[in-house]
């Protein structure tokens, strides 16, 4: 009860001071809108995810197995390590990301696309793509730009028309035609025992068949097509580790698929924000968390000078001195600012998910995910942040003191938590080191529950784990407040 | 009103070290049920210290204290709500009104409802902050307001010892005026009062009895008169310069008298009630005295006379 009467006052107090009312609720607010307006697109993204092929696929055709080529192709792409390949729904789109430079190219599949690969042939009647650095891409109705991503195409396109054309080429060793070719072109010896029956030196293979025949026509076709399967036969022979019929990079190389390949395929989404506010930047979705954290955690000097300022004024021994229990003293002082911090974070989270269109949750969270995320995680972040404040206030013995205490966890853990600069902008290890502060634990858990656009599913074990860890920290320094506030109202002094 | 003299509060050989520094050395004391209890001495003599062990706010290196037969110590909780402190410096909370201060502090005693608010009423009626003034920050009081309110708070729970830290630091003599109404109100009311101060004034206003207290050791505890007889009224006089006889006269009658013949000047000191005697000599000699001062004797002399220095030192 005597706790409530001394939330209250804390309360009454903060709201009479309306500079800091409004500091704490509007500047965090302020400095997340600031930085997302002056921010570029991808900041704080993964350098992999800045490695990002966008393909317009609008092709028509089919090509194997009656799938269309350029369908094939961007498989192709998707399969290869380290790069995302991200589709683009229409033209006019590919063109204004590539014009407003959101985009450095995107590779276009025409209409044509499959029925120019299915013309390529290393017959002379064929489409020929290659030449001396690769492929001809304007031959296959494809339009693309700039070095990186020419190349990502050329090799894709490479691994789609080779196999193809192997495929189209080692079927025709059994065509009739091609057999015809051969025996024109293929001329044997003919041994000094035949001469009286066949007076040359040397005999075409074709009319080597076709004395085999006996000029029976048919049986000649049957010869002709056994000889195709036989050399069909003796080149697979010859070439056991190709397929040379498999008309696919996969099949022709009778390579297996990797398990560990990952789905890197995703629709084109506007992660660079609509409006004046840029409302839905996807840098938003980094902001949010990371201030809410870093202002939650800002608490600690607010509360702390406060309390510094109730000892200064002879109040918080005046307190001391009323019949009111030490635990009921620590609550009355822990309750405020945990509502303080709840009030702020959703605060955040509101502002951000109507102005700035912030991302929370995913469609398929249920009703006690929506509550861990935003009930348990704030909840366990508030309690932790009032335990902090409440440590540093009490040992700190002056307004001096509580700037240098607090300096630590306020700026220090902030920084290595990762709230000023995310951790995709950090070395590799600094994620490890951040794990050493509770900011690094809640905005580790408040991203997870803010996803980005790549995200499809919630590590929800991971946020248990990190409410875990900011509710024992919590218990461990209210445990220690606690201690020294009866040492310092029981004890000698 | 009768006041019952019994003992409320008992200080048994209370030390108190700060480090190597005693703070207190070995105080024994008794203060009675009603009375007002001055604690006097300089600056640093220890009345603050003491005074926090008497309210439980801090723990003495050795000895004990005792209010009601009940051992007083830090984490004995029950007995502060029988207990008022007015501590040196202002200790309430500037953006609160004085009302809200009262009934915040009165909440904490577990005081509620119509009980708190008459009460509150009361106090604020006694410090004389029950107008306007009740609803005011108390941020914008002047210095004597917020004493009055410094003193205000520790009676809201009722207690039945108020103890005082130099509760008239810094304020106008009109605001003193009303602190020492209250305090006598609230001693008629039955409450026992321990007054610190470093002023001779106040605790000669105030005080039934009075502990005289330097470097940390009661050096005199008596009532106000008791204390004052340890030291004798001085009788200044001055006669015609060239009045050889009378002078002769006064020399033998009262052999005692420190004379300066030449400027005509005489001084005695002597117990205040042989005074009148004396003036009685000078009458019947038909001595013409050109001027007459009595300094009567009082606390500052009385500390003076018991430590070689002055109070305010």
């Amino acid at each position: 009860m005597q706790s409530f009467i001394i939330a209250k006052k804390e309360l009454t107090l903060l709201i009479r001071d309306k500079l800091t009312a409004t500091v704490l609720f509007v500047l965090p607010f302020a400095m997340i809108l600031i930085l997302g307006l002056l921010l570029g697109e991808g900041f704080g993204q993964k350098t992999d995810d800045l490695m990002r092929i966008s393909v317009l696929n609008l092709d028509k055709g089919f090509g194997l197995n009656n799938k269309p080529w350029a369908q094939l192709a961007i498989e192709d792409m998707v399969s290869t390590p380290n790069i995302k390949v991200e589709i683009i729904q229409n033209k006019e789109l590919a063109e204004e990301l590539v014009k407003t430079g959101k985009r450095a190219a995107v590779i276009i599949f025409n209409p044509d696309f499959s029925d120019r690969v299915n013309e390529c042939s290393f017959l002379s009647t064929g489409v020929n793509p290659f030449h001396r650095d690769g492929i001809y891409l304007e031959k296959l109705q494809v339009s693309i730009v700039t070095a990186i991503i020419e190349s990502v195409c050329q090799i894709a396109l490479l691994r789609i028309v080779m196999p193809w054309m192997i495929g189209k080429a080692f079927e025709k060793l059994g065509d009739p035609e091609f057999i015809e070719l051969l025996g024109k072109e293929v001329s044997l010896p003919v041994p000094p025992s035949l001469r009286l029956l066949i007076p040359k030196d040397k005999i075409p293979l074709g009319e080597l068949l076709q004395l085999a025949s006996g000029k029976d026509a048919v049986l000649a076709k049957n010869y002709r097509e056994k000889v195709g399967a036989g050399i069909q036969t003796a080149l697979t022979g010859q070439f056991k580790n190709y397929n040379l019929t498999g008309k696919s990079w996969a099949s022709l190389t009778r390579s297996v698929n990797n398990a560990e390949t990952v789905n890197t395929l995703t629709t084109f989404k506007n992660e660079d924000g609509t409006g004046i506010l840029k409302r839905g930047a996807i840098r938003y979705q980094i902001l949010v968390p990371s201030f809410t954290v870093m202002f939650a955690f800002s608490l600690i000097l607010i509360s702390g000078w406060i309390f510094v300022a109730e000892k200064r004024q002879g109040t918080f021994n005046r307190l001391l001195s009323t019949p009111v229990s030490t635990p009921s003293i620590l609550l009355g002082k822990f309750l405020p600012t945990i509502i303080i911090s709840l009030f702020q974070i959703f605060f955040l989270l509101g502002l951000g998910k109507v102005l700035l269109g912030l991302k929370i949750g995913l469609p398929s969270w249920t009703f006690s995910d929506w509550m861990i995320a935003l009930i348990v995680l704030p909840l366990a972040t508030s309690f932790c942040v009032a335990s902090f404040s409440l440590l540093i206030g009490l040992l700190s013995k002056n307004e001096t003191q509580l700037a240098l205490f607090s300096s630590v966890p306020v700026c220090l853990f902030a920084l290595i938590g990762g709230c000023i600069f995310p951790w995709e902008m950090m070395p590799d290890n600094a994620k490890t080191l951040a794990f050493l502060t509770p900011q690094g634990w809640a905005l580790d858990a408040f991203r997870e529950i803010m996803p980005s656009s790549f995200d499809t599913t919630t590590d929800f074990q991971l946020i248990w784990k990190s409410t875990l860890v900011l509710t024992a920290m919590g218990f461990i320094l209210i445990s220690i407040t606690w201690i020294t506030l009866g040492r310092i109202r029981f004890g000698n002094s | 009103m009768t006041k019952v003299h019994s003992v409320i509060l008992k200080i048994d050989n209370i030390t108190k070290l700060h480090g190597q520094f005693k703070a207190l050395n070995t105080i024994s004391l008794e203060i009675n049920r009603g009375e007002i209890f001055g604690l006097l001495g300089p600056n640093g003599a220890g009345k603050s210290t003491l005074l926090s062990i008497l309210a439980g706010a801090s723990k003495p290196s050795s000895g004990f204290t005792w209010l009601d037969g009940m051992e007083i110590q830090p984490n004995n909780l029950k007995l502060r709500a029988r207990i008022g402190l007015v501590p040196q410096d202002f200790a309430f909370y500037e953006d609160l009104t004085a009302k809200e201060n009262l009934v915040f502090f009165g909440q904490l005693f577990g005081m509620q409802g119509q009980l708190l608010t008459s009460k509150v009423n009361e106090i604020l009626q006694i410090i004389g902050l029950d107008d306007e003034k009740a609803h005011q920050y108390s941020k914008y009081f002047s210095g004597g307001m917020k004493r009055r309110l410094n003193l205000g708070i520790a009676l809201v729970h009722s207690p039945d010892i108020l103890m005082l830290d130099e509760p008239t630091v810094g304020v106008d003599p009109q605001s003193r005026n009303r602190i020492f109404e209250a305090i006598k109100t609230i001693n008629a009311m039955g409450t026992t009062v321990i007054y610190t101060t470093h002023y001779m004034e106040e605790a000669e206003a105030l005080c039934d009895r009075i502990a005289i207290l330097n470097h940390g050791e009661i050096i005199a505890c008596n009532t106000l008169q008791n204390l004052l007889s340890l030291t004798q009224t001085t009788i200044n006089f001055s006669i015609h310069e060239n009045d050889m006889a009378k002078s002769r006269i006064l020399k033998q009658k009262l052999p005692e008298l420190k004379s300066d013949p030449l400027q005509g000047s005489y001084s005695l000191t002597s117990h205040k009630n042989s005074t009148p005697d004396i003036i009685n000599l000078l009458v019947n000699e038909k001595i013409q005295i050109i001027n007459l001062h009595l300094d009567s004797p009082n606390l500052e002399k009385v500390f003076l006379s018991l430590t070689g220095r002055h109070l305010r030192d």
